[in-house]
């Protein structure tokens, strides 16, 4: 297969798996069930496109800057999908450590 | 076709989805809608900048990223309580 098919297919998986994604954050009920689709966007997406751009563009320029995102992207959804779950549970009970009506599995009790 | 333009034409479609999201729900909910937002719109940097053969965007795909990551936390930080 020649470059140009791979880097349509590759593509192609990049916008499939980006289209899912988003399309779940609008439909999905449950808030904390929507946080994880956060995540295959940067990390499973984010490698084709990468791959893509090494295949077209060779080890230059473009395919380190693109590196830098994905690094750069990676870093920054964990800790925002982290800080969105925590705002959410804050507004929701007011403290974001355990509740004992929830009673988890070897938490450490509030206070 | 390009590909490239095709993937970018892809990855602005999905932005609708992520507006219909921040259109609806209570603020924190909304707040999901634009951290995707986000990182599409990073993504859709780098595609276009190969579709139109200019590596001025890459750095356009980090700056963005960088700041939707500061800009979601502020938000994140003023939902706990105060908004």
């Amino acid at each position: 297969m020649t470059g140009t098919v791979w880097i349509f297919v590759l593509l192609a998986i990049v916008v499939l798996i980006s289209l899912v994604c988003c399309i779940a954050i609008a439909t999905v009920s449950d808030f904390y069930v929507r946080l994880h689709y956060l995540a295959p966007v940067t990390t499973v997406a984010f490698i084709p496109l990468l791959i893509a751009v090494i295949i077209h563009e060779g080890a230059g320029q473009a395919a380190i800057k693109t590196i830098l995102v994905f690094g750069a992207l990676l870093l920054i959804n964990a800790v925002l999908t982290h800080a969105t779950a925590r705002a959410a549970r804050v507004r929701q009970l007011g403290h974001w450590s355990v509740d004992p009506q929830e009673n988890i599995e070897g938490a450490a009790p509030r206070g | 076709m390009n590909p490239w333009l095709l993937a970018s034409i892809g990855l602005a479609i999905c932005l609708i989805p992520c507006g219909v999201a921040v259109f609806r729900g209570s603020p924190i909910e909304r707040l999901l809608g634009l951290e995707m937002a986000g990182v599409i719109v990073s993504m859709f940097f780098i595609t276009f900048s190969e579709a139109l053969g200019n590596p001025n965007f890459y750095d356009l795909a980090l700056a963005s990223g960088l700041m939707a990551f500061g800009g979601g936390l502020v938000f994140a930080r003023f939902l706990e309580r105060w908004l």
